[in-house]
């Protein structure tokens, strides 16, 4: 009776009306910044006296937050071409290889994850000292993809798990050569594996703050790093307003995703 | 059928392994060790580092916030978790996905904007004080940041879908027709969920507050910005011996207690999963 949602008389009113209230908590503070992004108010009243337009302009009028924008979404564009590459050919050999410790390696391949961000942040940022890489592009990049690897490998190792080898061995034995068949067999099969991993490695890049405020120089910074560097100082409505866009962005790359598994299901 | 011909064909696949396996050997874990060892070089070889730190009221103050913290963070993410996940389980698929949609949202929405949101919504004239006061629960505004119950609030909307979908898997798998038997066999609803749901549910409970505690005791981002300085987190602290006081010897003593910490809850975590699945 517990396990069935009409069979619970009053307490499933209590338990829907927990997950409303839930609901309401998770999203109301998002729909809270959009509508800020868009009130007349300085000092973030809420309800706001009147609307405006006025925080977006002088968003798009700083060159810096552009820059920033921009300097975000080519480091997270790099970053996912690499992550999914290197992420590629370490599940091939996790799933496909045949070589002791296996499972090892999978372990310490997700350790990144598992560990605090910020003790990384702090070792590659004395590493990145010594080897003058703070505040460059190499830099940003090998310390987002270190944190975004995990997750490549992850999502790419699940779809390979899925897919029977021995298809590519059939395409094989029809006349392809090994590499032919991986590239015109396997990578298509997978593929919804490899857009997943992509869109987490851009976002994960994309939204990373402790990493990035390490590797930042006052020359060279991302949208988070600017986001970050203006919350310390005010809570100017210009925060709202690039917030809005940066939920805008989720949205869209959330219904890429769903998107995407809904084609692989057919 | 023809996997015979696999081996022979692709050699042991180790070769493929190599690119990720350098990158991380090069930028993480040295890195990491050496800033490790640093904790016992500098400034003179020893552990004065780990005495200063494990000896000193101000240092076992920012311990106790961060133990503080994540333990009450984990609590109320849990008690809060445990009705939605069971909620989520077994309603109706189309009202279940309009949730989902909703915690997924908000856990891809960018950090640094969820935690804006809290800082507005939370200062002495933001919309919490304001409703608090409309009500009548409080006559003048209450300080809710610069302080750990900012911190804690902030972290809890961070956590709770860490601990809602794992939760979600677990009891999505419970038989129902184990919880049939139990009314069949005269249980009421209270003593169906205390004894039977619950039990079963503990796995996904323990697995998901584990995690929860573990991302809360690193934690650097929202404590930094709804808790102030006077409210230091360890990572705060890791990040000020190092950045500020360029004091690397206690930025890699402070590392590597988060990082003992940190790595022996995991460990139970394995150990409690796989323990499950056998």
């Amino acid at each position: 009776m517990l396990m069935n949602f009409d069979k619970l008389g009053a307490w499933r009113w209590i338990l829907s009306g927990i997950c409303a209230l839930m609901a309401l908590f998770l999203l109301l503070p998002i729909l809270f910044i959009v509508a800020l992004s868009f009130g007349n108010s300085r000092w973030l009243i809420f309800p706001p006296p009147g609307w405006t337009l006025k925080w977006y302009g002088d968003l798009f009028a700083d060159p810096r937050w552009l820059q920033a924008a921009f300097t975000s979404a080519k480091i997270a564009a790099i970053v996912m071409v690499l992550s999914v590459a290197i992420g590629l050919l370490a599940s091939l050999a996790l799933v496909r290889g045949r070589f002791r410790g296996r499972a090892v390696l999978r372990g310490f391949f997700l350790t990144p994850m598992v560990l605090p961000v910020v003790i990384i942040a702090v070792a590659l940022y004395a590493a990145f000292l010594r080897l003058g890489l703070n505040g460059t592009l190499v830099g940003f990049v090998i310390a987002h993809l270190i944190v975004a690897l995990p997750f490549a490998i992850i999502t790419i190792s699940g779809a390979l798990e899925t897919f029977d080898p021995a298809i590519e061995d059939a395409a094989i034995l029809c006349g392809a050569n090994p590499w032919e068949a991986r590239f015109r067999v396997t990578l298509p099969a997978i593929s919804h594996g490899l857009f997943s991993a992509a869109i987490f490695s851009f976002l994960i890049s994309w939204d990373e703050v402790v990493l990035a405020i390490f590797m930042a120089s006052p020359t060279l910074q991302t949208l988070p790093v600017k986001v970050w560097t203006t919350l310390r100082q005010d809570l100017t409505p210009v925060i709202a307003a690039a917030s809005t866009l940066l939920v805008l962005l989720t949205v869209v790359l959330m219904i890429a995703a769903a998107l995407i598994r809904k084609g692989k299901s057919r | 059928m023809l996997s015979f011909l696999t081996p022979a064909r692709r050699g042991s696949g180790l070769g493929m392994a190599m690119p990720a396996l350098l990158l991380l050997l090069a930028f993480f874990v040295i890195p990491v060790a050496a800033l490790l060892s640093r904790s016992v070089t500098e400034p003179v070889p020893g552990l004065q580092n780990y005495e200063t730190l494990l000896g000193s009221a101000t240092y076992l103050r920012i311990f106790f916030n961060t133990f503080l913290v994540s333990g009450l963070v984990t609590l109320i993410t849990a008690l809060i978790a445990f009705p939605v996940a069971w909620a989520l389980a077994i309603m109706p698929p189309r009202m279940a996905g309009v949730i989902f949609a909703v915690i997924l949202l908000s856990m891809w929405t960018n950090l640094l904007a969820r935690t804006y949101a809290w800082m507005v919504l939370l200062q002495q004239t933001g919309l919490v004080n304001r409703m608090l006061m409309a009500t009548g629960i409080i006559d003048q505004p209450i300080q809710l940041t610069n302080n750990l119950v900012g911190v804690t609030i902030g972290m809890v909307y961070i956590m709770l879908p860490f601990m809602i979908l794992p939760l979600y898997g677990v009891i999505k798998k419970i038989d129902p027709a184990i919880l049939q038997a139990a009314a069949l066999c005269g249980a009421t609803k209270s003593q169906a969920l205390r004894r039977v749901l619950l039990p079963l549910a503990t796995p996904g409970i323990a697995s998901g507050a584990l995690m929860v505690f573990v991302m809360s005791l690193g934690y650097f981002v929202t404590p930094s910005l709804l808790g102030g300085t006077a409210n230091m987190m360890l990572a705060e602290l890791i990040v000020q011996q190092v950045q500020s006081l360029l004091n690397w010897g206690m930025g890699g003593a402070a590392a590597f207690i988060l990082l003992v910490v940190t790595l022996a809850l995991y460990a139970l975590q394995l150990r409690l999963f796989e323990g499950k699945a056998r």
